[in-house]
């Protein structure tokens, strides 16, 4: 290695750690928070670095909210909307890729198009909707308008689109029809994809704040992010406690992330290398 | 009974007709060959076959049940794929059993039936691999394992050995006709690889521009071809075509005056009359075709020496090629002038429409 490429690499990687330090600060600064006691939060003692290790604001958090009431609510939706999403994802996907029917063409260029639609600009109908139906401040009321998740459609039919013919005909042959098809060949053969676009779909839902915020009236209705902002309105800011909420409510998401990092990278390169 | 039978099938894409009235049996344990250059409707014919394809008009039978609209799987038959389509996510066992579990066979029947087909195959060690992990001939044979485990009435193969290097080809090629003997059933095999049809083939169909241009024993089409096409096709090398025009005729046949060969004549047996100064192409087997000084002069351009046979590639004085078989340790050096001769029976006479004159 010539001394440039050095300078060079080590260039690199400090401005790397910069950013890495910048990214990951709020974060730290979060745990360091929550773990202290509200008192000290605000004192002037209170430096850059960790100097308590205190669970009040957890135990706080956890029994003086409804914290657990809208992990469950979260729990509960994101896995029926992936669930949901990815099944009638899978299935739209391969009929519009493998059968021939009148109107596919079209019913595609419905899925493309309502892929090109901005969910908020939904919305008003959305809530219209939902609250003819009555299903204003419930599960499905938060559920029904999320499961409209056009890009698993478009990723599974560009996987099941690439599956070569003879393996659907040699299928035929040997006696299988469409489920048999769908369930034992193609689905097996696309299981990576599955794994990833349920991952991102999880994602999504548990993140999922404007939609949960509109819909739900009642705290006990609540998914996790609507409800840390009750945390703050009702009781004034008590910051251990709102740091240790937020962190709480990552960690879903977080450890899926740590458990799945490969399998998430995949899952966002593909859905945007649809998207771009 | 027969095997398969064909009765004026015809298909067409659109508005283009890609097979035109076919009608061809192949008897019970028979292996017939479609033959032809590529994009004559050889897959095409075998995938109406096998139901993979709607047939436009015609009757297709498979062991005298008339099957032209029963679903592929319900007709008894089982196909080889060109690109072996293996399931890549299941092991050879279970790609071999996957249409027994379909079917609702026993799991003792399925293990017997696939251990079987493994044993013919020999494939028994190779059962819990995944096809990735095996060889291109050993992938071959599991495609072939899984149409065997389902006992058809007929194995359709789509030009199953032509993802296979030269060598493997020509040793898979023994173990298809090995195959073939040893369960006896009725086989149809695609391809456009004029060796592999006369090796393996019981009846040859030769096909061009949807049609059956001509069928039979390897050996009858290859001894008396119906018109030039077939003539051409069948045989490697190839026979060669001189043209002329007719200058006598006796009893025993006719006297040709070779085209641009300064007058040259060949003589050729023929029955039917013709008439002095009729066009006609004669076709001439590189193995019939010997050195003689009081023959036909051409022009050597290359030889091609393999050892007990050398291809002694020559032109008539017009520049027509002429290829001749030379059996001898010592070919004739390039560049030489050489006279070359032919016996009037072997001669083949077709019309200047390119029908066979017998
Ligand atoms: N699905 C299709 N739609 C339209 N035309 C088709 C279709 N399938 C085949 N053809 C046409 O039918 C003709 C015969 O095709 P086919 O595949 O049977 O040829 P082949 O004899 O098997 O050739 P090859 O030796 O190259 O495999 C071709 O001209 C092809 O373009
Ligand atoms: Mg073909």
């Amino acid at each position: 290695m010539t001394r440039t490429r050095k300078i060079e690499n080590a260039c690199l990687t400090a401005i790397t750690m910069a950013a890495a330090v910048l990214w990951i600060f709020p974060l730290y600064w979060a745990l360091v928070t929550s773990l202290r006691s509200e008192d000290h939060v605000v004192s002037r003692n209170a430096g850059l670095l960790p100097d308590q290790f205190n669970l009040s604001a957890y135990i706080d958090a956890i029994f003086n909210t409804q914290l657990v009431t809208w992990y469950i609510n979260s729990i509960v939706t994101a896995l029926i909307i992936t669930l949901l999403v990815i099944v009638s994802g899978m299935m739209c996907a391969y009929a519009l890729s493998q059968m021939r029917f009148p109107g596919r063409r079209l019913l595609y260029v419905v899925v493309l198009a309502s892929f090109m639609v901005p969910s908020q600009a939904l919305v008003v109908t959305q809530f219209i909707l939902m609250d003819q139906l009555d299903l204003i401040d419930s599960w499905a009321g938060i559920i029904l308008p999320q499961l409209i998740v056009p890009v698993v459609i478009i990723v599974y039919k560009q996987f099941f689109d690439a599956v070569p013919g003879e393996m659907r005909e040699a299928v035929v042959l040997d006696g299988g029809g469409d489920y048999t098809l769908l369930f034992r060949v193609y689905l097996p053969l696309n299981r990576g994809i599955t794994t990833a676009l349920a991952i991102i779909t999880f994602i999504m839902a548990w993140n999922q704040f404007f939609w949960p915020f509109l819909v739900v009236n009642s705290e006990a209705m609540m998914t996790i992010p609507v409800g840390i902002t009750q945390v703050n309105d009702a009781f004034g800011v008590r910051y251990a406690r709102l740091m240790a909420v937020a962190l709480l409510a990552a960690m879903p998401v977080a450890l899926a992330y740590l458990i799945f990092q490969r399998r998430v990278t995949e899952a966002v390169m593909i859905s945007s290398g649809v998207k771009g | 009974m027969s095997g398969i039978e064909l009765a004026n099938v015809s298909k067409s894409f659109d508005t283009t007709e890609v097979i035109r009235g076919v009608s061809l049996t192949v008897d019970k344990g028979e292996l017939g060959v479609f033959v032809g250059p590529s994009g004559c409707g050889k897959s095409t014919l075998l995938r109406m076959i096998a139901g993979l394809e709607e047939t436009t008009s015609g009757r297709i039978s498979i062991g005298d049940r008339d099957v032209t609209r029963i679903e592929p799987a319900e007709r008894e038959v089982a196909m080889v794929f060109q690109s072996y389509a293996l399931y890549p996510h299941l092991s050879v066992f279970d790609n071999m059993a996957f249409s027994l579990r379909l079917a609702r066979a026993s799991k003792a029947q399925t293990r017997d039936m696939v251990q079987e087909a493994a044993r013919i195959l020999q494939l028994e060690e190779h059962l819990d691999k995944k096809p990735a992990q095996l060889s291109g001939g050993q992938r071959q044979r599991v495609a072939i394992g899984r149409a065997i485990v389902r006992q058809p009435k007929v194995f359709l193969f789509d030009e199953p050995l032509s993802n296979l290097d030269a060598e493997l080809r020509v040793q898979m090629r023994l173990e298809l006709a090995r195959l073939h003997r040893r369960i006896g059933a009725t086989m149809i095999y695609v391809t456009h690889d004029q060796v592999e049809a006369m090796t393996l083939a019981d009846r040859i169909f030769v096909l061009r521009n949807g049609m059956v241009q001509q069928q039979g024993a390897p050996l009858e089409l290859y001894n008396d071809p119906d018109n030039r096409f077939i003539g051409g096709f069948i045989g490697s090398p190839a026979m060669n075509f001189l043209d002329g025009h007719v200058t006598a005729q006796n009893d025993a046949g006719i006297e040709v005056a070779v085209d641009g060969a300064d007058g040259q004549r060949l003589h050729a047996r023929l029955a039917s009359k013709r008439v002095t100064g009729d066009r006609v192409t004669l076709g001439l087997r590189p193995e019939h075709l010997h050195p003689n000084a009081d023959g036909l002069r051409v022009r050597m351009e290359m030889v091609e020496a393999l050892g007990g046979v050398s291809y002694l590639h020559t032109r008539t004085p017009d520049g027509t090629e002429l290829v001749v078989e030379y059996r001898g340790a010592q070919p004739p050096a390039d560049s030489t002038g050489i006279a070359v001769g032919i016996d009037p029976a072997n001669v083949v006479v077709f019309d200047s429409q390119g029908r066979r004159l017998r």
